[in-house]
């Protein structure tokens, strides 16, 4: 006889030594609270969402933002609003249809798939977030430069002395600095999401899709 | 879902506890995750029900959604204690059941599909299930030929556990 095949019969046979649940436990179980990582990504999506969404409700509204009242009912600002707005929304309609798609009973590639297409959703928009951040901020500060009085003086008592140069380089360095520590703060907490979530996952989709190879 | 359903499904799963048994061990370590993983297989069982039709076999329909949770859908329970590890699919042989050598061969390849991936693990218990090639390839999303194809790899390669 085949080594496998007695192993197979020997696969069947421990089926004696498994343990028995009850009905009761069985149905107790039901009702229990899911872990898995879709739960997970579901979760932590929808707070992405809400962050994301925050961050501009916020940066509009503040207080300290005073200064962009003097250019906030421009064309340009106003376009670039909706924009963000349309932008949430479209993630956020298929980021659902997305999830929706998420099936046990699918086959397990599928399955896999449609996991990592739904949390690529909410990627795309994290990056156009970025993105859009990296252009509205560089768009205020210089629309701040010909509209914001306080800094039209500013840039005046530091041409006067000769220094407009380092006017530019100290507002246009700081806010690059500012964005790119953002930038980085925003990609580590991705390698951390992914480092967690995805991990196992990934691998397991690579080893399916290189048994097709 | 109505009582009915609830009452049918439990009794189904109740009957078929073995399939998720058996995933468990293949794919924990420790009794708390085997219960752990039991668990989170049943809730998705439950989740995925409203979803079955009665066109396909309950079992087969149960190993696509059991696989699925484990490898995919599962994520170690933290509750992981290092001390309480037992051998997963090693289970105590019985003596009188095997001579030594044969006793030694099955350990062997016991141990070697521990250290497969996720997915030759899923090959491997699928095989040991008696499943085709076709409800094989159904249920990883892979094609027929290329299952075929991973499971002889595999197979060559418990085989040469056996004879280095």
């Amino acid at each position: 006889m085949d080594e496998l095949d007695l192993l197979k019969q020997d696969w069947k046979r421990k089926e004696q030594e498994l343990p028995k649940l009850s009905y009761d436990d069985i149905h107790k179980m039901i009702w229990k609270r899911s872990s898995s990582i879709v739960k997970w990504i579901f979760v932590i999506s929808i707070l992405e969402f809400l962050f994301w969404g925050l961050i501009s409700f916020t940066l509009k509204d503040s207080e300290g933002m005073e200064a962009y009242n003097s250019i906030k009912d421009l064309t340009l600002m106003k376009v670039l609003t909706y924009f963000g707005n349309a932008a949430l929304f479209v993630f956020i309609l298929l980021f659902f249809m997305n999830y929706r798609r998420i099936s046990t009973i699918d086959n397990a590639k599928t399955l896999m798939k449609n996991i990592l297409r739904t949390r690529k959703t909410v990627n795309y928009y994290v990056w156009f977030n970025l993105v859009y951040f990296v252009i509205f901020s560089f768009v205020i500060i210089f629309l701040e430069m010909n509209y914001d009085e306080q800094l039209i003086q500013l840039h005046d008592e530091f041409a006067a002395k000769g220094n407009e140069t380092m006017f530019y380089t100290v507002i246009y360095g700081m806010s690059f600095i500012f964005v790119i520590i953002f930038a980085v703060v925003i990609w580590l907490f991705y390698r951390l999401i992914y480092g967690i979530l995805l991990k196992k996952l990934n691998k397991n989709y690579k080893e399916l899709k290189q048994i097709e190879v | 879902m109505n009582k009915e359903q609830e009452h049918t499904f439990v009794t189904l799963l109740e009957e078929n506890q073995n399939i998720v048994h058996k995933i468990c061990r293949l794919y924990t370590s420790d009794a708390d995750a085997h219960n752990d993983l039991f668990q989170e297989i049943t809730i998705q069982l439950w989740k995925a029900y409203p979803k079955f039709r009665g066109d396909a076999k309950f079992t087969t329909w149960m190993y696509r959604v059991a696989l699925n949770t484990a490898i995919t859908l599962y994520r170690k329970s933290k509750k992981k204690i290092k001390t309480q590890e037992i051998e997963p699919i090693s289970f105590k042989i019985k003596a009188e059941e095997y001579d030594d050598q044969v006793e030694q061969q099955l350990r062997l390849m016991y141990d070697a599909i521990k250290e497969l991936n996720d997915i030759d693990k899923a090959l491997v218990f699928l095989y040991l299930e008696d499943r085709d090639y076709k409800d094989i390839s159904e249920t990883l999303g892979i094609s027929e030929v290329n299952a075929r194809v991973k499971m002889n790899r595999i197979k060559t390669k418990l085989r040469t556990v056996l004879n280095p």
